[in-house]
């Protein structure tokens, strides 16, 4: 099962498709998590994703708006799909009898 | 940013790899963070990378089970062919002959070892701890500053203790950068290796304490063996290469 900031980053990718990559990711997550993101975190966790097999990475061209340096592009794996998709159900699945699923008043305790 | 803070951020993102540096300076340029910004996720990167490289047991390895030794033993045979050679060849008096091995062809037989246990003990704590190499070059260096000074002081020159230094940083440099070796490369090293030690060994040219010199080559070929057998279709990422 994949942890939380994985499945952010994975659907952030998938998102993103061919263009995803280090800052569009970043900038995705950022916009629509409402959460910061450091450098460290996303590039730890995308090695972790590609070892397991879940996403699928390169280096693509360089722009002058990088200074001239590679994007590490990203592209999420079959088993990467599978995975989000698991994981994004289980979210709903336990999610199905909350008060702000079903939008009903209700307190935590 | 400033080209002063620009400078300090590229100079921490030295200690990543070569693809992440430019992935990383490329994406702080692109999104414009202040150099402050930038250098705290450089530097953030780095510690994750180091934190997440010591969870492995691939460093302590490499460190403490292969540098320290390795280190001790190739600074005291990097003595003992310098003593030899000066015996022999300068017709120098230089009291101190560790192995007690006399004539050219075994002073030959040390050459070649000496080579090829540095290139081989480099190689392998290349190949082990590319992320955290520098934890490995550290206890060699101090290990070695630790022999100069009680191993062979004021007998030889301490210049003589590091013949080991260029063939071991090939080594290390080749393992950072290709990390495997065709198994038959590996064979034959590890054969080659063995067969001179037990040569010199019958010749009484040897410290006993040298055999464990032969591990990290035999090391080497088993990785090899285990990478060749499982591998040919996932394990090799595009930037390995073979030698």
């Amino acid at each position: 099962m994949l942890g939380e900031f994985e499945y952010l980053l994975v659907t952030a990718a998938a998102t993103l498709g061919d263009q995803a990559y280090g800052a569009a990711i970043r900038e995705e997550i950022e916009a629509t998590a409402g959460r910061k993101c450091s450098v460290g975190a996303l590039y730890t966790t995308i090695d972790r994703l590609e070892s397991k097999g879940l996403v699928k990475t390169w280096m693509g061209e360089a722009t002058a708006e990088r200074g001239g340096r590679a994007k590490r592009m990203v592209r999420v794996t079959a088993k990467g799909v599978v995975e989000a998709k698991a994981f994004y159900e289980a979210v709903m699945r336990v999610s199905r009898g909350a008060s702000w699923s079903t939008g009903r008043a209700g307190s935590a305790s | 940013m400033s080209s002063a803070s620009w400078s300090l951020v590229e100079f921490a993102s030295q200690l990543l790899a070569r693809d992440e540096r430019e992935a990383v300076l490329g994406d702080l340029a692109e999104v414009g963070e202040s150099a402050w910004q930038g250098l705290l996720g450089v530097l953030g990167l780095v510690v994750r990378r180091q934190v997440l490289g010591w969870r492995s047991w691939r460093p302590w390895l490499a460190g403490f089970v292969v540098a320290m030794p390795s280190s001790y033993l190739l600074v005291a045979i990097s003595g003992s062919v310098s003593a030899t050679f000066q015996r022999l060849v300068l017709h120098k008096t230089v009291p101190w002959a560790p192995t007690g091995h006399e004539g050219f062809l075994l002073l030959l037989c040390h050459v070649f070892l000496l080579i090829a246990w540095s290139w081989t003990v480099g190689f392998v704590i290349g190949s082990l701890s590319r992320g955290t190499v520098w934890i490995s070059i550290a206890i060699c260096t101090g290990m070695i500053s630790y022999c100069a000074h009680h191993l062979v002081a004021g007998v030889l020159s301490k210049v003589f203790l590091t013949l080991f230094f260029v063939p071991a940083i090939w080594g290390l440099w080749q393992g950072v950068r290709i990390s495997k070796i065709t198994l038959r490369a590996a064979v034959s090293l590890g054969m080659t290796i063995t067969g001179v030690m037990i040569a010199a060994w019958s010749s009484a040219a040897l410290w006993a304490p040298n055999w464990f010199l032969v591990l990290p080559v035999w090391y080497l070929v088993a990785m090899t063996w285990r990478q060749t057998a499982g591998n040919s279709a996932a394990s090799c990422s595009p930037t390995q290469r073979e030698i």
